[in-house]
């Protein structure tokens, strides 16, 4: 790899200070409150219309926030022009320019009147990048004469020759097939570890978010539901929301009223944690698919039916009616159960057992916000 | 496709292209005839005996300066037209300026309304304002003419090429006019080439708004000047059909250079936007 694109000494740090945005009386982000240290992948997530790609164009400064302040560096961008803040962004689309070859698509950035470069050097800083693409031998080529995976490809070799401060990724898998996608994506985790620069990723994507990411934002209806690591928000979700939303299929949520020292609820009864701080009565217990374990004995604490049973080679994939819930559960493929049989569960390690408000959905326990 | 319906359809384009083509063939064939052999019985279609008279004459009359000043006023006013147009396009695909739909119906509704109904009104407040018979009389008028097609052809384009484009081309560095100068006009070339087509053949076919708006000899267009080849006491045929080739001309290189912007800008502004 050539020297101009290792490590980024350019990577600057982003911080969202109160930041919010209105679009006359809809409110579209509010509170936002992000730091993002040099050199991390960031990851905002979330369904569509939560305010993520909001968010990343306020940092492009392709919107301007109602309130708050955005800062890159030391220096705040809040109003700052989208050419004047030294940042990268990759479309959805691509947004390659279709009347202008992949070489002059590349090199687009360094003609710019405000920080025009020697041709000697663009030469040289498109034929690196392409280089490190593969995509020196179609150069010559226009973007409609080219697959997806490539385009995308030339949209990070438009943003790399800048070594920009930060990078912002818009949805920019999103386009693309399975293969190409899961390729594309480890190409990308590739290309942050060699270039060390700050980047935002945005995606509703939560394979992508998890398997790229340093740190993930996760959002709905324009707030910051939860901010952490991809271990933490998966383990220790902050509330429901980020509990259902985060793993295929989501953590299961049972609600119930806690008696005693335990949660009882319609055809479960589940011992609650020592570290529930909460006093409330009406309490939720959360699940993963794959903390969940089948229970023959008679006393299970967990009862309920199966309703699907999908498998999965070394696993089956079991959907099973408990009480009024759907509980999913990853059961090894040896335990063979069919639909309308009853059966006994538990949980595999009673510290992965999360609780929650049933109220107002939020994580009971001490947990990482 | 059956031979039959084939045959029909062969005839029908011929006898189209006879229609279309058949006078310009007989002018310039009459245009290179000696007077005397204008009216011959029977019709020559070559002519048997050519000169070039008849086109020394229109020189030595001075059309050339016709000629001249109708390309001048046309480009004149596709430039004017084009550039008004396309600011006003732009603005009207990209911002939310209120009452836009009714901006739109106005610049519609603007080509609708025949230039014969505002033409007395318009050469008495040309004349008030003293624009009467100056050089920017026509050019000003005939941007008029154009600039409601300008807008409505390069709007529905604009509307078609992504924002994000532009958006791109700002974080890469360059201010809203360099992204709009640098990505979205080479991206509406069609339609920019179809506007000014269409503004060229327009401001230089006219002859009611020239033979209304300017006297001096020396500000006519070429179809005024042409007609006055029909004479009080005769019409010199030779003359004038020559003078019809040479106006000819120019239109016919546009639309052959253009021709496919020209129906692509026409179809762009029937069906998008």
């Amino acid at each position: 790899m050539n020297a101009e694109f290792r490590k980024a000494s350019t990577a600057q740090s982003v911080r969202f200070i109160n930041v919010g945005k209105s679009y006359g009386n809809v409110r579209a982000v509010s509170d936002v409150n992000i730091a993002i240290e040099p050199g991390q992948f960031v990851t905002l997530l979330g369904p569509s219309g939560c305010g993520k790609s909001t968010t990343l164009n306020m940092i492009a400064g392709l919107e301007m926030p109602t309130e708050g302040q955005i800062l890159i560096g030391d220096r705040d961008v809040t109003t700052v022009k989208p050419a004047d803040r030294d940042i990268a962004m990759v479309f959805q689309s691509y947004a390659l320019y279709p009347h202008l070859t992949l070489y002059e698509n590349i090199a687009f950035p360094m003609r710019a009147r405000r920080r025009r470069t020697p041709e000697t050097e663009v030469d040289n800083k498109v034929r690196n990048a392409a280089r490190m693409l593969g995509l020196e031998a179609m150069l010559s080529r226009f973007p409609r004469e080219i697959s997806g995976g490539q385009r995308q490809r030339v949209a990070l070799g438009r943003a790399m020759v800048r070594t920009p401060t930060v990078y912002l990724l818009d949805e920019p898998l999103s386009n693309l097939d399975q293969q190409l996608r899961v390729q594309m994506r480890s190409e990308l985790k590739d290309l942050h570890q060699r270039l060390g620069a700050t980047m935002l990723y945005v995606t509703h994507d939560q394979s992508e978010a998890m398997t790229l990411s340093d740190l993930i934002v996760v959002m709905s209806a324009g707030r910051i539901e939860q901010v952490g690591t991809p271990r933490e928000l998966y383990d220790r979700p902050a509330n429901l929301f980020v509990a259902r939303f985060l793993g295929e299929p989501g953590m299961n949520i049972l609600d119930g009223e806690r008696v005693a020292d335990r949660l009882v609820g319609a055809g479960f009864s589940l011992p609650l944690s020592t570290t529930v701080v909460a006093s409330e009565k009406r309490l939720s217990v959360g699940l993963r698919p794959e903390d969940i374990e089948d229970d023959p004995s008679n006393d299970a604490p967990i009862k309920g039916t199966v309703r699907t049973v999908e498998f999965l080679g070394s696993r089956s994939l079991v959907r099973i009616d408990v009480g009024d819930a759907l509980v999913s559960a990853f059961l090894p493929a040896t335990v063979e159960l069919v639909a309308g049989q009853a059966v006994g569960l538990r949980p595999a390690d009673t510290n992965k057992t999360r609780f929650f408000d049933t109220q107002s959905g939020l994580a009971v326990e001490e947990t990482v916000k | 496709m059956k031979t039959g319906t084939r045959t029909w359809l062969v005839l029908g384009c011929l006898l189209a292209a006879l229609v279309a083509l058949g006078p310009i063939v007989w002018a310039f064939s009459t245009s290179l005839k000696p007077t005397n052999r204008i009216f011959q019985v029977p019709p020559e279609l070559i002519p048997s005996v050519s000169t070039l008279d008849h086109y020394a004459r229109l020189i030595s009359e001075g059309v050339h300066w016709a000629f001249l000043n109708s390309g001048l006023y046309a480009v004149m006013a596709v430039l004017v037209a084009l550039t008004l147009g396309t600011v006003a396009g732009y603005s009207l695909a990209r911002y939310p300026i209120p009452g836009k739909q009714l901006v739109l119906v106005l610049f519609v509704g603007a080509m609708a309304v025949p230039g014969f109904a505002v033409l007395l009104p318009t050469q008495l407040l040309f004349v008030n304002m003293g624009l009467y018979n100056t050089y920017i009389a026509l050019p000003l008028l005939y941007a008029g003419h154009i600039l409601p097609f300008a807008v409505w052809v390069t709007r529905s384009h604009f509307s078609t090429i992504p924002r994000e484009l532009e958006q791109a081309a700002q974080i890469d560095g360059y201010s809203r006019f360099e992204a709009v100068w640098k990505v979205v006009l080479p991206g509406a070339k069609p339609a920019l080439l179809a506007a000014a087509t269409f503004g060229f053949l327009h401001s230089w076919n006219d002859y009611v708004t020239a033979t209304t708006m300017v006297d001096t000899p020396g500000l006519r267009t070429l179809p005024v000047a042409l007609i006055f080849f029909q004479g009080f006491h005769g019409r010199d045929w030779g003359a004038l059909m020559a003078g019809v080739i040479i106006a000819t001309i120019p239109p016919v290189v546009m639309f052959l250079l253009f021709r496919k912007y020209l129906i692509g800008g026409f179809a762009d502004g029937s069906v998008k936007g």
